[in-house]
């Protein structure tokens, strides 16, 4: 009879060390897994923020998190979505609202009738038929209650105060019963794919059945491992340097993230309730620190209050994150850019996907080849969600951006696009993290309008459909007036208190 | 039909009191079946100083029909949300007294019930949070409540803060315009009749003889007629409200007016300050039993924000009420009727209230003695619910660190506000009677910046789930922050509406 896995151990640091560990405790704790972090230097400064995707809440659910008490700790924001600006030269900002468009009438989704009443003259956006988006435009905070949801599947995401919100991981992975020790890993007893244990610098001995590198792109386990190489996505990502800084608070509070492009890459910005992150993705190639930290003032129009950090980007996923008995959790298996609040996602892919195919025996680890095909197909679907902002930008005449539209993408995005440029529909591929109305939202956003529609839209007379685009957008109005401000919203139901609050 | 036998109204006194009635008489009776006079003399000062109000002056000025700009530029008026008790309940610690409600009553309740369980529940202790007034006040801006429907945000309720002498000028100028007449002269006797006692005319110092059917007395503190001919006895309540010293002095303004009074607590009583277009109105009430004149100015002139204007004045009073506000064919407006400190700025009210009171039982044939006592009674309860409520702020306070406030602190305390403070420290509320002038969220404003959190609340209250609790104060909490955010500056919406021209400004 072959040994269960007992004790896992989680080499990591920030989010993904600490969720890893807490996650894990929590699912296996009860069975008799132990869990032991070593842990390392943290690379957070004071101005990261963590923004995360409505879907996180459930990995807060497992956790057994109170997400309003996370958001209270981190000085954190709901936000309904992202705007994306200056993306086109000509087109005006376009909000990527965590809700769909419109309802399904007889059978065929709402964008066909919307495609082919813009084709007739319609000048009303897609998004206006998205309560989300409304909400967010007004910096509202969307109540889910019954009259919405047969309407909307509107869902928040967050933005948390990154260093806080991995203190308070690591306060309640301790209290759940994780052991940790600080420190740095000095070497690592292997034999062959097999971790025995790691040696810390200060000479102790850690052994374990399954090793977790959340290191972020140290990669200080999986990085040595066979058959893990590093594939870089340089070819469709130009950008190779991330800097970090933070603003004043946003009064009112924005219900969501802004995402802007600049001649050089893009510039996000997070606002928290006691301060606005922001984060410049670039390529250094072409344009200083200096001139970047300029140009964050000069695309938000804020000030820069804090330190600027800068790190190194480099995008691409290793070929196998599950190697052996390691497990890559984060940045040390897949580098993402930080648009479309990809980072804690994708740690939550990993653990989630973990946590479905935990081993059952410690020495025969079959379940790794079926991680390792989920985690691929996952993370090929938001890397491709990524392309497509590139792909589609509308800046004419700079260099980034001319050479964004005229790369070659993959094939699997290639036909995502040209068949919902044929007739507004999204080819979905198993393991999406966006849905529909994500792609709907984006893909129309940069201005990808579907040539045709489905003949079905033709079945319904035209003046019934006005009057149902009319009933929408009406009751889209009046939901959106008796919503509470996000400011409003928070300040009862997860007021930050802490330093710098208002 | 009988014939009316009251044709002859004599106004005593031009202060803002005497111009408020005449103003009022002119409008309402008219000067068609009647004759209104106003007797004053240029030689007594008026008490006009800058005068703060409550949101009761609306309906007065809606019975003249002023337009409320003309009005506030002719009075270089601001506009006032409420008052700012600086350092009343400890040092350092201030609160705010709206105009306007908090939150909205729900479930049959009233608002501070579900607001205390969620405070309790370990939510913010600032009130404020739930008042359009508070907010706005705050960060210093100001509009009226737009016309909309529906009305879903929170409205905005107002009064003025204004140069009462000039107030006096501009109700003159339309009395006059509407055939009430001045005259220039100082009473030097009241002639009444031998058997009644009535009043029937006032020899001025020049020789003329003004004789009337009806006498309002507006001759200020020392009532001429009402107390020095007919005798009507005053009711001190110096004891509870030992001020009877007030030093006034004018400062230029110290950057734009905030639409608000302050209230500032200080060794032997307050400093008021209310500002107004071009300057700004200071005043120290205190008790000469604590301080003394001379130090109560020195303390004043040091305490300004802006340059003097003028050297203190010190009124003296005693605060208290007029035993009968009208006797025979005589009734008393203003301070001839009583005073009570200036604290929650109910001065210009009270003269109001005793003039819709004096229109209401207007008299026809002769004097009515039921409708003489019911103004009687109404009066004395309108002073006397105000009465309680100015002592409240005295003696609900952690401050012993003078003499003067140890007194106010340990003082002993009319029966009728005992039990309402006692209620409200059981239970979050005072079930103040709806004829009283403050209401329920007054006092909740009051009790609780003093320094009362109330042990328990409403049992209904508890009925609902946190969340929904949570959800309905965080949209009452959108509408007080929409509203705001729909507001401009209040030095904006002056210069935009009602700025007062230069050559208005007073000295």
């Amino acid at each position: 009879m072959s040994q269960p896995i007992a004790r896992v151990v989680v080499v990591g640091r920030d989010a993904a060390g600490w969720l890893s560990a807490f996650a894990l405790q929590r699912a296996f704790g009860r069975t008799g897994l132990t869990v032991q972090v070593i842990e390392l230097p943290s690379q957070l400064s004071a101005a990261d923020v963590y923004a995360a995707l409505p879907t996180l809440s459930n990995l807060h659910r497992l956790l057994g998190l109170d997400e309003n008490e996370v958001v209270s700790a981190c000085a954190g924001v709901y936000v309904q979505g992202q705007r994306f600006s200056s993306w086109s030269r000509s087109k005006p900002d376009f909000m990527h609202a965590y809700d769909t468009q419109g309802v399904v009438i007889n059978h065929v989704d709402f964008i066909q009738y919307w495609v082919k009443a813009r084709a007739e003259g319609l000048a009303v956006d897609l998004e206006d038929f998205c309560l989300g988006a409304a909400a967010a435009k007004q910096n509202r905070y969307v109540l889910s209650k019954d009259t919405t949801e047969a309407f909307s599947n509107a869902a928040h995401g967050i933005h948390l105060n990154a260093r806080t919100y991995v203190r308070l991981l690591k306060q309640c992975a301790l209290k759940t019963g994780v052991v940790s020790t600080v420190g740095q890993i000095a070497s690592v007893n292997r034999s062959g794919a097999s971790i025995q244990s790691v040696v810390l610098s200060d000479g102790q001995i850690v052994d374990g059945d399954l090793f977790i590198d959340a290191s972020g792109v140290e990669a200080v386990l999986i990085g040595a491992m066979p058959e893990a190489p590093f594939e870089s996505w340089r070819h469709w990502f130009g950008a190779d340097r991330i800097m970090v800084a933070s603003g004043k608070r946003l009064t009112p509070l924005p219900a969501f993230s802004q995402i802007s492009a600049y001649s050089n890459g893009w510039i996000g910005l997070y606002p928290l309730q006691n301060r606005t992150g922001m984060k410049c993705v670039y390529d250094s190639s072409r344009q200083s620190d200096e001139r970047t930290a300029e140009e964050i003032g000069l695309t938000t129009g804020m000030r820069i209050e804090s330190e600027v950090v800068v790190a190194p980007l480099q995008s691409g996923a290793r070929a196998r994150p599950w190697v052996g008995n390691c497990i890559a959790i984060g940045e040390s298996a897949v580098v993402l850019e930080s648009l479309d609040a990809a980072y804690l996602h994708v740690i939550q892919l990993g653990l989630s996907r973990l946590i479905a195919f935990f081993p059952v025996e410690a020495d025969a680890l079959v379940e790794a080849d079926a991680y390792n095909a989920d985690i691929a197909a996952h993370v090929r679907n938001i890397r491709d969600f990524q392309i497509a902002h590139y792909k589609l930008n509308q800046r004419f005449g700079e260099p980034v951006w001319d050479r964004a539209r005229d790369m070659n993408i993959p094939d699997s995005l290639v036909y995502k696009l040209n068949l919902f440029a044929h007739r507004g529909r999204v080819a979905l591929y198993d393991h999406e993290s966006f849905e529909i109305e994500n792609w709907n939202a984006i893909l129309i956003g940069h201005g990808l309008m579907p040539r045709t529609y489905d003949p079905l839209a033709d079945a319904l007379p035209r003046a019934e459909q006005i009057g149902k685009f009319k009933g929408m957008l009406h009751f889209i109005a009046e939901e959106v007036r008796t919503m509470p401000s996000l400011d409003a919203h928070l300040e009862i139901h997860a007021p930050y208190t802490g330093a710098g609050a208002k | 039909m009988q014939q009316n036998s009251i044709r002859n109204i004599v106004v005593v006194g031009g202060g803002s009191a005497g111009w408020m009635t005449a103003a009022a008489l002119s409008k309402v009776i008219g000067t068609q079946n009647y004759s209104i006079t106003l007797v004053e003399s240029e030689l007594i000062g008026t008490v006009g100083v800058g005068e703060a109000t409550i949101p009761m002056i609306t309906l007065y000025n809606n019975v003249l029909g002023l337009d409320e700009d003309e009005f506030v530029r002719e009075t270089n008026a601001t506009f006032k949300l409420g008052i700012e008790f600086v350092d009343w309940r400890r040092l350092n610690h201030s609160y705010f007294h709206p105009f306007g409600l908090y939150g909205v009553d729900m479930d049959g309740i009233g608002f501070g019930h579900h607001w205390l369980r969620w405070m309790k529940g370990g939510g913010n202790p600032d009130m404020g949070l739930f008042n359009a007034e508070t907010e706005a006040a705050r960060q210093r801006k100001f509009m009226r409540t737009p016309e909309q429907k529906p009305q879903t945000l929170p409205k905005i309720n107002y009064a003025f803060q204004f140069d009462a002498s000039l107030y006096a000028a501009y109700l003159r100028r339309y009395a006059e315009k509407r055939g009430a007449v001045r005259i220039e002269g100082q009473v030097v006797r009241v002639n009444q009749n031998a058997e009644s006692g009535f009043i029937e005319s006032l020899d001025l110092k020049d020789g003329r003889r003004v004789s009337g059917d009806l006498f309002v007395d507006c001759s200020g503190f020392r009532g001429l007629l009402i107390e020095e001919t007919l005798q009507a006895g005053y009711e001190d309540w110096s004891h509870w409200l030992p001020a009877n010293r007030a030093a006034a002095m004018p400062c230029a303004r110290a950057g734009d007016p905030i639409p608000y009074t302050r209230a500032t607590a200080r060794e032997a009583g307050w400093q008021w300050r209310i500002p107004l277009q071009h300057r700004t109105g200071n005043g120290y009430v205190f008790s000469n039993a604590f301080i003394s004149e001379e130090e109560a100015m020195q303390k004043l002139a040091s305490r300004l924000d802006g340059a003097a204007m003028a050297e203190p004045r010190i009124l003296k009073f005693v605060t208290g009420v007029r035993r009968k506000c009208w006797i025979k064919n005589c009734l008393a407006i203003g301070l001839s009727s009583g005073f009570l400190e200036p604290l929650e700025s109910t001065s210009i009210h009270l003269s109001q209230v005793a003039i819709a009171k004096l229109l209401t039982v207007f008299p026809k044939n002769g004097f009515n003695p039921a409708l003489i006592d019911k103004f009687n009674r109404e009066m004395q309860y309108e002073y006397s619910s105000v009465k309680d409520f100015l002592i409240a702020h005295y003696c609900v306070t952690e401050r012993e660190d003078t003499e003067f406030w140890r007194y106010c602190k340990h003082m002993d305390i009319p029966d009728s506000l005992k039990a309402r403070i006692e209620l409200f420290k059981t239970r979050g509320e005072v079930l103040a009677p709806p004829a009283e002038l403050f209401k329920e969220t007054n006092w909740f404003a009051v009790l609780y910046g003093q320094g009362i959190v109330p042990d328990d609340y409403h049992p209904v209250a508890d009925v609902i789930s946190d969340h929904d609790l949570k959800t309905r104060l965080a949209r009452i909490r959108s509408g007080v922050q929409d509203r705001v955010n729909g507001m401009t500056s209040h030095q904006a919406f002056i210069d935009r509406h009602c700025a007062a021209r230069p050559g208005e400004m007073s000295a």
